[in-house]
């Protein structure tokens, strides 16, 4: 029953056949083996999967893979560039303490990316609105905030 | 106090690259050769007769590899006091009962034949209420040991409290209810295990204890009559753990015993509502507690008494009281303590370590107590602190020895940025609130050994290797250590590796929890840091011609003290040290077992050889109509000895008081006859960052002589006085107490429609 | 893992002939509930129909009165200027519903026909009157929202029909809306309960608005606009008021809009159509709140609902903060 689907995956094009059940995050986990978009409840409560699609972050847990047929997905993975830099809110999480455990990490980064994508200098309440899907147990929120305001400055 | 070139500096955790990038393997996303996947079937009854289990469908369906059940398995019990067997035969006494499991190609097929296994259940009355459980006649949970209430006496007796009692002018006296709250990692429990062909176990596993779970797995082994194996245990990276991982689980038993029958890697990963479920809560207690001071507030008296639910079986939520001791007998200077605890069975579910191990649960009762106390007392609740507040040098009811001591500091950073004189005491609305803590801060003899070690390796090139036994669970200790040994060498924090995952490699160590790694893993660094350091000069003092003691490393030059001509890179001095003939190559070791002492008999001696203080204050707003509690401000004042690194530590604060927060206000599991009615992270209520109100965290340095570079324990207290502190504001704000945790709007509104009852 | 097939039609029409020719089918748009009722396995569909890719469908029409495209996901309707400014109330909803990652794809016509009885874009469309339009085997069919609910989970859809759009009148300068969420957190909750509020009140007296705005500027908390307002004869003209979680399903307060209707607003009126929204309402005790409890919130939020419909007559273009707690 497998179906072929084509979409951009972090800047390439993705081409692979699927089993119409899958989520997004199955595919990406599970077949792709891009661990860093992890699973924290599998009921879109927690935002540990966060990937970003056409622009808008989405828990891929709760994503149809074949929804994404001629989207563009973005991950975790793709952040990094080419010639291996890290992305400024990458680095603004990494020198402003705002990971602990790590593993609500990669969905905090990619619901913060879509924000700052559309918005230069959020204010501390639209940060705070953007990441409120995302739980963190370890940081209490408050260097995570300070991570993305510093980017978001620092354009 | 000269700045340091590492120590105090806000260094980026070492990992946090992997993390980022999303490269960090979690044990969710380890995947090994020809691995099996299993699932659990848990009881569907909070207490029931197995009458008989039915696998042979589940057997028969394709991809199935195994099904086993209590029957599959040797006798062999897990636990405190060993009571609980992986999987259950006879009876269940719990919802979370194991009954069996299945191993099969992929964790959906493993999932369909869990629903193909017949089991027969005969219900059994069953009993949820710890108070219900002591009565006669009542169900017992397990019937050979003739009773619900677990011969685990815990008693603490300090001084007359009954002649303070007849001296005391004030006296209160109430009693406080706490409920379960789980730890919410964002990673879910798992485990791989996996045997070789000669019985030796590797397992994967996000541990906090490694080197304790490993004997737990060597008993399991010899139970199965694999004795004298080997295990090893290679920790993934943790997805938070709080406690959580301070046991082992039956399920990573199953894995053990699903590995050996299948001969293949075996993973089980928790679902959401597993974690939810089937792991194991903060301890939930009802405690009666009763406090006496004399006329100019010298307080006289503490008396508690606490009946805690166990639940079916027993784990370390069980011994929170040792732990609980700690406030009870020192948290303030009270000469007379009086302290006993029962725990009991129950049909609902046992409980484990949540950072505080208990401490919350008692300072919650103690601190909302004193409120009490200074309010008949006619004294303002700050000043009643501080006139009570521990001192250094003192030695406490229960034989602690404080040595560094910034309790009265703590307090009154939280008054001053809180003006607290200008606005506490209005009743308008708008209220404040303090409350104070003591921990365990310089490791805690629970064990015959507090230790852990370390060996340092030191590569042709001047980098570091690392090999500590303590755990990284997101707190840093990687970092620290890095920089403890950066310091100590005279080297960039850069050049350290910090290896801490494999018990193959990595020494000996009691484990992450006491708030210890910080201050006892850190010591071990700075032991064999020091050593390493002792050695390099050594040789370096060959290539430079010029005594060890007058060299010096800085940034990796090691260089003479009094002739500036002479100096040399740390890699050209290892590399000429070892390609020599009888050359050598450096290394060094270090095991540090804090000079603590073990309770006596009666649960006296000076546990820690530091202890942690702090004092968090709360500003908050009452909506008198919906009773809804909104924190405006939040301080939280920390004793740390010293901060190695303020950002991490920073972060511990911020981390544990919104963890606070939400024991304070929102979390709670809610049971209905032993099921777990809110099971998921929509009802479960922890704070999402729109949660968080603007915190400040104070980091207060005493210098701790024995700390490494001064510092104590952080991991724990940033959550242990929160409640009361709100408990306390909202009385401030609008006149009534709530007891039981956590403060909903339900329970403010009832109590002012009580009050305005009169 | 249930397995099913997935069917992405790009019309309604081959949406409806392909529920009408596949078995165990069922309709997805954003999929922020089925996906997790499938999980779960209270769902195990054979086929899921996507409605996502229907072109139209998830339009939002705001050139006569507003037109809502079933598929139209909460974020879509949250950033949209005019409903913002002219029905706040929904904007409150969106707004404020799980987080941004369930907002960017679930969709409205999602959350009427979950039904479940907190869902949150019900009570602001019930106070702005919407009808229903469905389509299905049997042609068009377009019923008031009211009509719509059945019951906890259950709608007035028949087999094979689909909702295909909400359509809302428009209101004048004088009508203002405002929804209220009671949760326990600001983020990531179910209501305890919630109310909305719609509002057209005359103020013939004393030179209408720009009076309005003299008197409540500066007038913060909802005792001292409700206190700025008293004694100025200011009139309810027309009121509407729905609940959430009070009853199997959302449900209008029809005794309290009636005894609002006409009269001069006062505390005291506000009070009275808050006890008869509360007398209206049947709450139950569940582990997200206690029916005593919610039974009292209908009071304590009729009140502040209106007060804000009000607010936002005066001053509509402050619109809804989200920042913003009770």
């Amino acid at each position: 029953m497998r179906k072929e689907i084509v979409f951009t995956l972090n800047g390439e094009e993705m081409r692979a056949d699927v089993e119409p059940h899958w989520t997004l995050l199955y595919f990406l986990r599970e077949v792709c083996e891009m661990t860093g978009t992890k699973e924290g409840c599998g009921y879109g409560e927690c935002g540990a999967c966060t990937v970003i699609v056409d622009g808008k972050a989405i828990n891929s847990c709760l994503y149809p893979i074949l929804e994404a047929e001629g989207k563009n997905v973005i991950t975790v993975e793709g952040l990094v560039t080419s010639d291996g830099a890290l992305h400024p809110l990458q680095k603004a999480f990494i020198d402003n303490g705002a990971v602990q455990c790590g593993f609500c990490t990669p969905g905090m980064i990619m619901s913060a990316k879509a924000l700052l994508d559309t918005k230069e200098k959020p204010a501390e309440e639209e940060i705070k609105d953007a990441i409120a899907g995302n739980f963190c147990r370890c940081t209490g929120y408050v260097k995570i905030i300070d991570a993305i305001k510093s980017c978001g400055e620092g354009r | 106090m000269e700045e340091l070139p590492t120590i105090g500096q806000r260094i980026p955790k070492k990992d946090a690259p992997l993390k980022v990038t999303g490269s960090a393997v979690y044990i969710h996303d380890l995947k090994l050769p020809g691995m099996l996947h299993g699932k659990i079937l848990y009881s569907k009854y909070p207490h029931a007769k197995i009458v008989a289990v039915n696998t042979s469908k589940a057997t028969k369906l394709p991809g199935v590899r195994a099904v086993i059940t209590g029957a599959d398995i040797p006798v062999f019990k897990i636990g405190v006091i060993k009571d609980n067997p992986p999987l259950k035969t006879g009876k269940v006494c719990s919802m979370r009962d194991e009954v069996a499991a299945v191993a099969a190609t992929t964790p959906e097929i493993a999932d369909e034949a869990l629903d193909l296994i017949e089991v027969e259940y005969e219900e059994l009355p069953a009993v949820f209420d710890p108070v219900e459980a002591m009565k006669e006649g009542t169900p017992l949970i397990h019937e050979e040991m003739k009773s619900n209430v677990l011969k685990l006496p815990w008693r603490l007796l300090a001084g007359d409290v009954d002649e303070a009692k007849k001296n005391a002018t004030f006296l209160v006296e109430d009693t406080y209810t706490t409920p379960w709250v789980t730890h919410c990692c964002l990673g879910t429990s798992g485990c791989v295990a996996s045997l070789d062909l000669n019985n030796h176990l590797t397992m994967y596993s996000n541990t906090q204890i490694p080197s304790l779970a490993q004997k737990d797995y060597i008993e399991a082994m010899a139970a199965m009559g694999y004795k004298d194996r080997k295990v090893r245990i290679i920790q993934s990276f943790i997805g938070g753990a709080f406690g959580s991982k301070l046991d082992t689980y039956c399920y990573e038993y199953i894995a053990i015993f699903l590995a050996a029958k299948t001969r293949k890697p075996v993973k089980i990963i928790f679902s959401r509502e597993e974690e939810f479920f089937a792991t194991s809560p903060r301890q939930c207690t009802i405690t009666k507690i009763s406090q006496g001071c004399d006329r100019q507030g010298n307080l006289l008296f503490r008396e508690m008494d606490m009946i805690l639910d166990n639940g079916a079986y027993t784990s370390w939520g069980a011994t929170t009281p040792s732990v609980m001791m700690l406030p009870i007998s020192s948290l303030y200077r009270v000469p007379n303590v009086r302290y006993t605890a029962r725990c009991v069975y129950t049909n609902n579910t046992y409980s484990q370590a949540m950072r505080g191990y208990g401490n919350p649960q008692a300072t919650f009762a103690i601190e909302s107590s004193l409120d009490q106390l200074a309010e008949i007392a006619g004294i303002d609740p700050y000043e009643l602190r501080l006139k009570n507040a521990n001192l250094p040098g003192e030695i406490t009811p229960q034989h602690f020895k404080i040595t560094s001591c910034g309790m009265k500091e703590c307090i009154e950073e939280v008054q001053k940025r809180l003006d607290w004189k200008g606005k506490h005491g209005r009743d308008a609305g708008r209220g404040m609130g303090m409350a104070s803590l003591i921990h365990v801060g310089g490791g805690a003899r629970v064990y015959k050994s507090d230790g852990c070690g370390t060996i340092i390796k030191v590569d042709d090139f001047g980098k570091v290797d690392v090999f500590t036994g303590a755990t990284d669970m997101g707190q840093g200790s990687e970092t620290v250590i890095a920089q403890i040994v950066a310091e100590t060498i005279g080297l960039p924090v850069d050049d350290i590796s910090v290896i801490n995952n494999d018990t193959d490699v990595c020494p000996w160590d009691v484990g992450a929890h006491a708030s210890r790694t910080t201050f006892v893993a850190g010591n071990a660094a700075l032991g064999a840091a020091r050593k390493i350091r002792e050695q390099i000069l050594e040789v370096a003092a060959q290539s430079l011609d010029e005594p060890p003691a007058f060299l010096d490393i800085k940034h990796g030059i090691i260089s003479s003290t009094r002739n500036s001509e002479k100096h040399i890179p740390l890699g050209k001095v290892l590399r000429s040290a070892h390609y020599m003939p009888h050359g050598r190559m450096l290394m060094a070791e270090y095991f540090y077992d804090p000079p603590n002492e073990n309770f006596d008999k009666e649960f006296k001696g000076n546990l820690s050889v530091s202890y942690a203080y702090g004092c968090h204050g709360v500003e908050v707003e009452v909506d008198r109509e919906t009773g809804v509690v909104k924190v405006l401000k939040y301080i939280a004042a920390h004793d740390v000895g010293k901060a190695i690194n303020p950002m991490m530590l920073e972060g511990q604060i911020y981390g544990g008081g919104c963890m606070g927060l939400g024991y304070a206000l929102g979390e709670k599991m809610v049971f209905e006859k032993g099921v777990l009615k809110n099971g998921n992270f929509l009802d479960y209520k922890i704070l999402t960052a729109k949660d968080v109100p603007p915190v400040e965290a104070v980091i207060v340095e005493t210098d701790e002589k024995d700390g490494p570079f001064g510092a104590k324990g952080i991991g724990e207290p940033g959550l242990v006085p929160t409640a009361p502190a709100i408990a306390n504001a909202v009385y401030d704000a609008v006149g009534v107490r709530i007891r039981d945790l956590p403060i909903t709007p339900e329970k403010v509104l009832k109590a002012l429609r009580e009050k305005e009852k009169g | 893992m249930t397995r099913y097939d997935y069917h992405k039609p790009e019309t309604i029409e081959e949406a409806l002939s392909l529920m009408a020719c596949l078995e165990g089918a069922k309709y997805i748009a954003g999929g922020t509930d089925v996906m997790v009722l499938i999980k779960q396995k209270k769902l195990m569909p054979k086929h899921l129909i996507s409605i996502r890719n229907i072109r139209d469908l998830g339009s939002i029409d705001t050139g006569n009165g507003l037109k809502l495209g079933a598929a139209a996901t909460h974020n879509h309707i949250d950033g949209n200027d005019v409903i913002r400014r002219w029905y706040t109330a929904l904007t409150d909803a969106t707004g404020h519903l799980g987080s941004r990652q369930i907002r960017n794809v679930a969709t409205i016509g999602g959350n009427i026909c979950n039904a479940a009885p907190s869902a949150d874009t019900a009570c602001p469309l019930l106070v702005f009157d919407a009808t229903v339009s469905i389509i299905g085997p049997w042609g068009r069919r377009t019923i008031a929202l009211d009509d719509f609910f059945k019951g906890p989970g259950s709608t007035a859809l028949r087999e094979g029909e689909l909702v295909q759009a909400f359509h809302i009148p428009g209101f004048g300068e004088n009508t203002g809306s405002a929804y209220i969420k009671h949760t326990r957190r600001q983020a990531m909750d179910l209501p305890i309960i919630g109310l909305a509020a719609r509002m057209t009140i005359g103020t013939d007296k004393h030179g209408g608005l720009s009076r309005c705005k003299a008197i409540l500027s500066g007038a913060g908390s909802t005792s001292a606009i409700l206190a700025g307002i008293e004694g100025e004869g200011w009139r309810c003209e027309d009121a509407r008021i729905a609940m959430s979680v009070v009853a199997p399903r959302p449900i209008r307060a029809k005794k309290a809009e009636a005894a609002l209707k006409g009269k001069v607003i006062s505390g005291k009126l506000l009070q009275e159509g808050g006890e008869l929204a509360a007398s209206e309402a049947s709450p139950r005790d569940s582990i997200r709140g206690e029916a005593w409890y919610r039974t009292d919130m209908i009071k304590v939020l009729l009140k502040r609902a209106i007060v804000r419909s009000i607010e936002r007559v005066v001053r509509p273009d402050d619109g809804p903060d989200r920042a913003r707690t009770q």
